[in-house]
């Protein structure tokens, strides 16, 4: 093999290598798109007396992988990317409890779900995905995830990014740092513990017409529980649970703040109006409220309607209760109640639940009231307790899982029924607060209030003592009643939670360690090819040869 | 990873400077000096333009391609071409022979264009996490323009170094030479006006290039003939 021969072959090698380079970079112009950067939600990582659950990590930087992946194929650096529309439980489960080791999670959510519908053309599909959204809310929040779970909606990036790697992981490569693909950035903070987690209650006093005598007014109080607690908390608006509470509340505060503006139609009964904070934490807050009365205001409390979960379009709704429904109080409550709802086409069921002491699990408000001895029912369209963390508002329960027309319903029942009681017109037929009288109800007040809430997370432990919506909430109930008063408590110490709740996670198309090489390769031809071009054409081809065999012969001559 | 891809792309850029550098006889007669006077020639021209450029340019509100703007941006690219007028004539080189003394004006210029204009943008951009095309066609830009500006050098040394020039191929020297200065403003017509793709664009510099060096050879060659031709009569 002579050196001409060599220099000769290498050249043709080297254009035909390149040219064969070129063909491939050329055919692969589609690779070169920006980055983008998509807004993620992150699951919630919290302790439950001391044992974790959630996703206990929020740095994240791998490639993104999709279903269907090769059987046995090795997932611990690749983030998992599932379309909620699409999703498959029991495949989820595999990677939550199954114990499969992945580098990551991304579920994408449809972007309907987080706007408004409007008209009543509820999408079958809707219903589907809430379904979905809701178990597997519950698979995500009781699991131990030793990787981090993002939530983002989907839209057209995702969408373009989603297809891509479905296309790549179907020609058979799993995206890893040798086959390009995209890289799934987050770049965030290790998740710190909330440190004193607070909780808000604020509680509205309306006073009553004091009559001769120095007698204490009876008070009716009317509760609800205004925190969410869900899977992505900072998508966790809870416009159901219990939006539609606070709501209801707020409005009926509005409205006997008309009828008690003058002494002439003021009743007899003081209100006391409570939104407390703590809900989806056995009623924590409702606990403290509770013990920060004093002994006179609490033997003065009549009855206490508590407010949960009252949005929902069906025309039937319950009353749970402690105490017996034989007791005189609670027969009373619920006539009352009854008699309103024939009238709406509504109808009330009783429930009857008994008080365990000794067991913590507190599953509706009024029990918090029972425990220490206060008449009290809750108003709900749940016929069933839930369990702890169930029904606490999270990522299905957006603006368009309530109906407006029950939420005036539930509103005209309990102000009716109240009124009704307050003014010593039970079994009359009277209509207190009709339409398009001035004690109406305002639809309009109401829709605002339910749109403020259903846009803002409100998950206790991240509301700090000062947040918008607890001073709006505030301000609101000020508005209309004469007292307001705010609580600050620290969370019990059984729940604690950390932070980082929404992060940008960017997404970069990233080329494979083999192109990287391939490009060095070629360039470094054409850089050869260039100089034994230059060096033929300037000096002749035997220079070129002397100059490749000249190393040789000077080392022997050093040597 | 992104550290190799701002390697790969810088030894595209700036490896055919060097790799012309020292294959060609340029390094046997050391020629360095010219080259980097040329380079420091070139930032002085740069200089100038961008002050001309400033005053007298007007910032476009849309990207259409405005025929006075261009004109006046041609005019001011005009500039470049004193620039080159003085590094090959009026700066004092040690004794190199003609053919080299273009040469390395050529490759200095064209390695200070190189630098000034893509090693910032490299630097900044490929060592990224996010993978473009941008830098390896830059890098092959800076290619055709090193072979450009040779090309033009080359033309420059015939209409200005020689002393007698051939008259017959005088207008095609001078139209080369015409089409080379105004190669910025048609690639920015082609990008702006026709609205061809960045791959199109790099593809017509690369022909545009390798046709021009290929005339200015020629015309090289024909001169030299012409020339011996001229001295044998």
């Amino acid at each position: 093999m002579t050196g001409r021969q060599r220099g000769g072959g290498e050249v043709v090698c080297s254009i035909y290598s390149v040219l064969a380079l070129v063909l491939i970079l050329v055919a692969c112009v589609e690779l070169g798109d920006a980055a983008t950067a998509v807004d993620v939600y992150r699951l919630i990582q919290y302790d439950l007396a001391g044992a974790p659950y959630g996703s206990r990590f929020s740095g994240l930087n791998h490639h993104a992988g999709s279903e269907p992946f090769a059987p046995g194929a090795d997932l611990s650096r690749t983030v998992v990317i599932l379309p909620v529309r699409e999703l498959n439980l029991t495949l989820l489960q595999e990677y939550i409890t199954g114990g499969r080791a992945i580098g990551g999670l991304l579920l994408l959510l449809p972007q309907d779900i987080g706007n408004k519908i409007v008209g009543g053309n509820k999408n079958k599909d809707i219903g589907l995905v809430r379904s979905i959204l809701s178990e597997l809310e519950q698979l995500l929040i009781h699991a131990n995830l030793p990787y981090p779970v993002y939530f983002a909606f989907e839209n057209d990036k995702t969408n373009a990014v989603l297809a891509d790697v479905r296309r790549g992981d179907a020609a058979g490569q799993p995206a890893s740092a040798a086959t390009g693909g995209y890289k799934l950035v987050v770049s965030t903070a290790e998740p710190k513990k909330v440190s004193s987690p607070t909780i808000t209650n604020i509680q509205g006093w309306l006073p009553g017409l004091k009559g001769e005598g120095t007698t204490q007014l009876p008070t009716i109080a009317v509760v609800a529980s205004y925190d969410t607690f869900g899977a992505a908390p900072a998508l966790s608006v809870g416009s159901d649970s219990n939006g539609s509470g606070a709501v209801v509340l707020l409005e009926i505060a509005r409205l006997f703040s008309r009828l008690y503006s003058s002494p002439k139609t003021r009743g007899r009964y003081n209100l006391l109006f409570g939104l407390t904070s703590g809900g989806p934490y056995n009623y924590n807050g409702t606990m403290k409220w509770l013990r920060s009365f004093d002994q006179r205001l609490r033997e003065s409390i009549e009855y206490a309607i508590c407010l949960h979960s009252i949005g929902s379009s069906s025309n039937e709704l319950w009353l749970h209760v402690s105490k017996p429904p034989e007791n005189a109080y609670i027969k009373q409550v619920y006539e009352s109640l009854s008699d309103v709802a024939k009238d709406l086409g509504v109808t009330v069921g009783i429930k009857h639940k008994k008080i365990n002491i000794s067991n913590p699990r507190v599953a509706w408000e009024h029990e918090q009231f029972s425990r220490v001895r206060v008449t009290a029912a809750t108003l709900s369209e749940l016929s069933v307790a839930p369990e702890l963390l169930e029904s606490t508002g999270g990522l299905h329960d957006t603006r368009d899982a309530v109906d407006e027309a029950a939420i005036h319903r539930s509103i005209k029942l309990v102000a009716e029924s109240l009124a009704r009681h307050i003014y010593g017109y039970e079994g009359k037929n009277i209509n207190i607060f009709a339409d398009n009288s001035s004690l109406g109800i305002n639809p309009s007040y109401v829709n605002s209030w339910l749109d403020l809430l259903s846009r803002t997370p409100r998950v206790a432990a991240f509301l700090s003592k000062n947040d918008p919506i607890i001073s709006a909430l505030k301000k609101e109930l000020s508005d209309h009643t004469d007292e307001v008063h705010v609580q600050h408590e620290i969370m019990d110490g059984m729940f604690s939670f950390y932070d980082s709740t929404r992060a940008t996670m960017n997404i970069y198309q990233v080329a494979s360690v083999t192109f990287d090489l391939l490009l060095l390769v070629a360039v470094g031809s054409y850089l050869i090819f260039l100089f034994s071009f230059l060096v033929i054409i300037t000096r002749g081809l035997d220079d070129l040869i002397h100059m490749l065999r000249r190393p040789p012969q000077r080392k022997t001559k050093a040597a | 990873m992104t550290v190799f891809h701002f390697f790969n792309c810088a030894m595209l850029t700036f490896g055919p400077h060097a790799v012309y550098y020292s294959a060609t006889t340029l390094s046997e007669y050391d020629t360095i000096g010219t080259s980097i006077k040329a380079a420091v020639v070139y930032l002085i021209t740069a200089l100038v333009k961008l002050i001309c450029l400033a005053t007298f340019l007007k910032v476009p509100e849309n990207d259409n391609f405005d025929p006075y703007q261009e004109l006046l941006k041609a005019l001011i690219g005009f500039i470049d071409v004193a620039g080159f007028y003085l590094a090959l004539t009026r700066l004092t080189h040690r004794n190199i022979s003609q053919n080299h003394k273009y040469q390395a004006v050529g490759l200095g210029w064209a390695f200070a264009d190189s630098v000034l204009h893509r090693l910032a943008p490299l630097w900044v951009g490929a060592r990224g996490l996010e993978f473009t095309w941008e830098y390896i066609f830059q890098g092959i830009e800076a290619n055709a323009n090193l072979v450009l500006n040779l090309a033009f050098a080359a033309l420059g040394s015939l209409m200005w170094l020689k002393k007698n020039k051939p008259r017959t191929l005088l207008p095609i020297i001078y139209a080369c030479a015409g089409i080379l200065a105004t190669m910025p403003s048609i690639i920015s017509y082609l990008r702006r006006t026709l609205g061809w793709q960045r791959p199109k664009v790099l593809a017509f510099e690369m022909i545009s290039s390798l046709v021009m060096a290929f005339l200015s050879w020629q015309l090289l060659c024909l001169s030299k003939t012409i020339n011996t031709a001229k001295l044998l009569i």
